[in-house]
């Protein structure tokens, strides 16, 4: 109340108060936990069976940097990482659907690699500065990391878009995947991006984010002469909505494999 | 109402911290490889905390490395009634600089294996060239690379896969420079 006896008007933000607090800061940092766990489960498939030994060191390198990356995430939100990374129902993991997917041929793992990792750069560069203290080292510590992932995946796609076997087979999976991975930009449900870029824990919002993550890898490929679709052909046939708990199918058997150790062992840890 | 703990406390769980050997290198402690940052006394003075910086998010030694820290700090409490607390912390970042050079001729000698400073090229630990070649970002560790070198033809496991942010904490506050970043030149 003040001293006219009125209440006090109350502003869409507490500017003084803890940016984790603004509604949805936690639940974008769940999300892109979940995007990095699943990722990071996902790439460690390819360990020992990759297509040349130096892509099997480096998958499974890229593997263990982003479940380092999930961790340090969970570890924001609270003190037990494992019960947030493998202890929740299906519908209360928020990641991209794009993470779940097992791609289990090499060309499609490098097309998602591309996408995801130019996406990353992107975000975590959003939330470097981050009035959200924590997540700003953290963001900064994995950007550092990010670099060697980056160079990895535009290596390779500069190199195998210039023969016509790599056109022939790259680009037809960008058709599928570019769209899918837009969904690395949703906002999880409840979440306002513009609250979270008023309170300083985003530089900015994620279809700003989005579009510029968009023009990345517009300029990656058209040396090749193509700009990916971004839209969803089909919204029917690929429902999308990772971020508000929706589960792609893929995911019961990539979260089934996640917690098969603990499910022998409860007492096991990371 | 808890008592402080006395500085020679501190003093006696800094130095059996500084003890602790990293897994990969059993002979090479944390303190050597700038793993340990500080030991300190906090929580008005009744709990020991033991701050450390990880070489890399997902490195899998984390958890032995802290274990081992918390079992090196309470052997020097000896059974005193002092809480511990561990913690890896995101800042300051860790780099290869932070390497003592006392390990670094150490893992050249013993282990082959080279180190990227800022402050002195990497030379080859097998001939002592300096013009070593980059060859891949992934080695068999995650903070490891590979490179070659071109005086005795041999490939050369180099601490330092990550080029670090240029100082501490400092901002990667522009998402296009990310994407500036993916044309420029592996660096040597």
């Amino acid at each position: 109340m003040n001293d006219m006896g009125e209440p006090e008007r109350v502003t869409a933000i507490e500017p003084t108060g803890d940016p984790a607090d603004v509604p949805g800061a936690r639940d974008l940092v769940l999300a892109l936990a979940d995007d990095e766990l699943c990722i990071g489960q996902n790439l460690g498939w390819w360990i020992a069976v990759g297509p040349f030994l130096e892509e099997d060191l480096a998958l499974t390198s890229i593997s263990q940097d982003e479940l380092g990356h999930a961790r340090a995430l969970y570890g924001l939100l609270g003190d037990d990482i494992d019960a947030m990374a493998y202890g929740r129902e299906p519908y209360e993991y928020l990641c991209a659907h794009i993470t779940e997917l097992p791609c289990h041929d090499w060309a499609e793992t490098l097309v998602r690699h591309f996408l995801y990792d130019t996406a990353e750069s992107v975000r975590w560069g959003a939330l470097a500065d981050s009035s959200w203290e924590s997540l700003g080292a953290v963001a900064r510590r994995a950007l550092a990391e990010e670099r060697s992932h980056l160079r990895h995946a535009t290596g390779l796609l500069d190199r195998l878009l210039r023969t016509d076997a790599g056109i022939a087979h790259l680009l037809p999976l960008f058709d599928q995947l570019a769209p899918m991975a837009c969904g690395l930009f949703d906002a999880p449900s409840g979440c306002s991006d513009e609250a979270l870029v008023a309170a300083g824990v985003m530089a900015c919002e994620l279809g700003n984010q989005r579009a510029q993550w968009q023009d990345i890898v517009g300029e990656a490929l058209a040396p090749a002469g193509y700009q990916p679709q971004w839209a969803v052909a089909d919204p029917e046939a690929a429902p999308l909505g990772g971020r508000a708990g929706r589960r792609s199918p893929h995911f019961a058997a990539l979260h089934a494999e996640m917690v098969e150790v603990l499910s022998i062992d409860p007492s096991a840890r990371w | 109402m808890s008592r402080a703990v006395p500085a020679a406390v501190v003093a006696a769980v800094r130095r059996s911290v500084s003890q602790v050997c990293d897994p990969e290198y059993p002979e090479v402690t944390i303190a050597e490889l700038g793993i340990l940052e500080r030991v300190s006394s906090t929580d008005g003075g009744s709990t020991v905390r033991i701050e450390l910086v990880p070489t890399m998010l997902g490195c899998p030694a984390l958890d032995v490395i802290a274990r081992d820290a918390t079992d090196a700090a309470r052997a020097a409490c000896a059974g005193a009634d002092i809480s511990i607390e561990v913690a890896f912390v995101d800042s300051p970042v860790w780099t290869p600089d932070r390497i003592a050079p006392s390990a670094v001729d150490f893992l050249a000698r013993e282990y082959s294996v080279a180190v990227r400073r800022r402050s002195a090229n990497a030379s080859c630990p097998i001939c002592g060239g300096t013009a070593l070649e980059h060859r891949s970002d992934f080695g068999p560790t995650p903070c490891r690379s590979v490179e070659w070198c071109p005086q005795c033809r041999n490939p050369v496991e180099v601490v330092g896969r990550v080029e670090f942010p240029a100082a501490t904490g400092a901002a990667q506050s522009s998402p296009a420079a990310m994407g500036a970043a993916q044309s420029s030149p592996v660096p040597a």
